[in-house]
């Protein structure tokens, strides 16, 4: 008689034994008082790993989520209409010949693209290096706007009245779809100081841009108190000043340094 | 008549952003419950349920209506949740003890609820469950909670955990051996 392990076992109790396995393992179970006791006791066992209760959230839940995430969200890109591509129903032969000659085009192209590179060598090591750094030092220059506007932001947060809909909370929307591309591109270069003030940024961003009753007093009390903004304000300002270095590094030593790289 | 989730899809990557709400709303709850169940904070799983809404809406051109939008939102959600409880796990975690050590980061709490043997014996279980359930990986943990309390199938868990199947059942089979091994002392009969 062949019994069953644990595993089989566990299978089956999970359902997830194939159907044949099923009936073979139920039969047996029946007939093998060894396997029956194992069965039992893994059963007893899965019985007592208790579920936890989940905490009840109210019918208006999923409204509330989206009403966080709907200011941070952009709209796509309505399609373009169909215009002269636009084939007539039944028209497939003319389609296909279109896209032969598309392809004719790009196959023309590449060759003499070929054609062109054999007979105008580049050098791609001095113009990547020169590219590359040319970009990096377009990057920090960016990132340092991004930083400057958002210390802007939160020095007018620190000081900002109670309001209804204001310039701060545009401002915020703004920074904060910018703010989530420099947070991600810094997480994968590996700075997490960067790293971690964006993602505090950010936190910030959302609160103020998604407060849909402006700002009041008391949200922006919060938001000194909870979100510790001034204690941000300094980070950001001390990150700038780093990336102002960085780019003023990279204009006085032009291949050797690294600095902040995202 | 209510849209279906693959017309709103359709709908949203149209242009229009508000139909995203629409399945937002539909699907929150499900999906904060995974989250709870993995997190076990609330905090965090509220966390989650926003994030995952998110990378979906940016996500949503890759989306293809092979599987559900729920399906595929809840493998988003579970994979927010994996990172949510990694990044937590650098945290400080305290632990209760009988004698607490500060420097073992153990803390005492007070217990206001002396009951009746049986009460003491479930405690007793969750106790040793709760400790089991630390000691597991967090990819056994999460596919023993997708297995065992949210009825997902194998293939389901090696979905949502990029994993193949065989690995999904393998950590479920681990997760289940290694809770039943913290449960044995129980059973040991005098």
């Amino acid at each position: 008689m062949n019994h069953f392990n644990e595993e089989e076992l566990i299978d089956y109790h999970y359902g997830e034994s194939v159907s044949a396995d099923a009936d073979s393992v139920a039969r047996h179970l029946r007939e093998c008082a060894d396997c029956a006791r194992s069965y039992a006791a893994i059963e007893r066992d899965l019985a007592e790993i208790a579920v936890p209760a989940t905490p009840v959230r109210g019918e208006d839940y999923g409204q509330q989520v989206w009403d966080g995430i709907r200011g941070s969200l952009r709209a796509y890109p309505a399609p373009e209409r169909r215009r002269w591509f636009q084939f007539a129903p039944g028209s497939q032969w003319k389609g296909l010949a279109a896209v032969a000659a598309c392809l004719l085009v790009i196959a023309g192209a590449f060759f003499a693209g070929r054609l062109w590179e054999h007979r105008n060598p580049q050098h791609p090591v001095a113009n990547n290096a020169a590219g590359d750094q040319g970009r990096e030092k377009v990057v920090l220059v960016v990132l340092g706007d991004h930083l400057d506007r958002s210390e802007r932001l939160l020095v007018e947060l620190k000081h900002a009245e109670p309001s209804t809909e204001g310039p701060i909370q545009a401002e915020a929307r703004e920074l904060l779809a910018s703010n989530r591309l420099y947070r991600e591109s810094v997480k994968q270069a590996g700075d997490p100081t960067l790293a971690n003030a964006l993602d505090h940024l950010e936190r910030v961003l959302i609160e103020v841009s998604n407060e849909p009753a402006g700002l009041s007093q008391a949200k922006l009390d919060e938001l000194q108190k909870e979100m510790n903004t001034d204690g941000l304000l300094f980070e950001v300002r001390v990150l700038r000043s780093r990336v102002q270095d960085d780019v003023e590094q990279r204009e006085n030593k032009p291949a050797a340094t690294k600095g902040v790289s995202i | 008549m209510e849209a279906n989730d693959d017309q709103i899809v359709r709908a949203v990557l149209a242009g229009d952003k508000d139909a995203y709400g629409a399945l937002v709303v539909r699907h929150s709850q499900s999906v904060f419950r995974a989250a709870f169940r993995i997190t076990g904070d609330e905090a965090d799983a509220d966390e989650v349920v926003q994030e995952a809404f998110m990378r979906g809406y940016q996500r949503l051109e890759s989306f293809e209506s092979r599987s559900g939008f729920g399906t595929w939102i809840y493998r988003i959600a579970i994979n927010c949740a994996l990172n949510m409880v990694n990044k937590r796990k650098s945290a400080t975690t305290y632990q209760i003890a009988e004698d607490a050590d500060p420097t073992q980061q153990q803390v005492q709490i007070a217990d206001h609820t002396a009951g009746p043997e049986r009460t003491l014996l479930s405690r007793e279980i969750e106790a040793l469950q709760a400790t089991a359930m630390r000691g597991l990986t967090a990819t056994e943990r999460t596919a023993f909670i997708l297995r065992h309390m949210e009825d997902r199938s194998t293939a389901e868990i090696a979905a949502a955990l990029s994993i193949a199947p065989n690995a999904a059942k393998q950590a479920v089979f681990r997760a289940v051996q290694k809770l039943r091994r913290s449960l044995a002392p129980l059973r040991v009969t005098p």
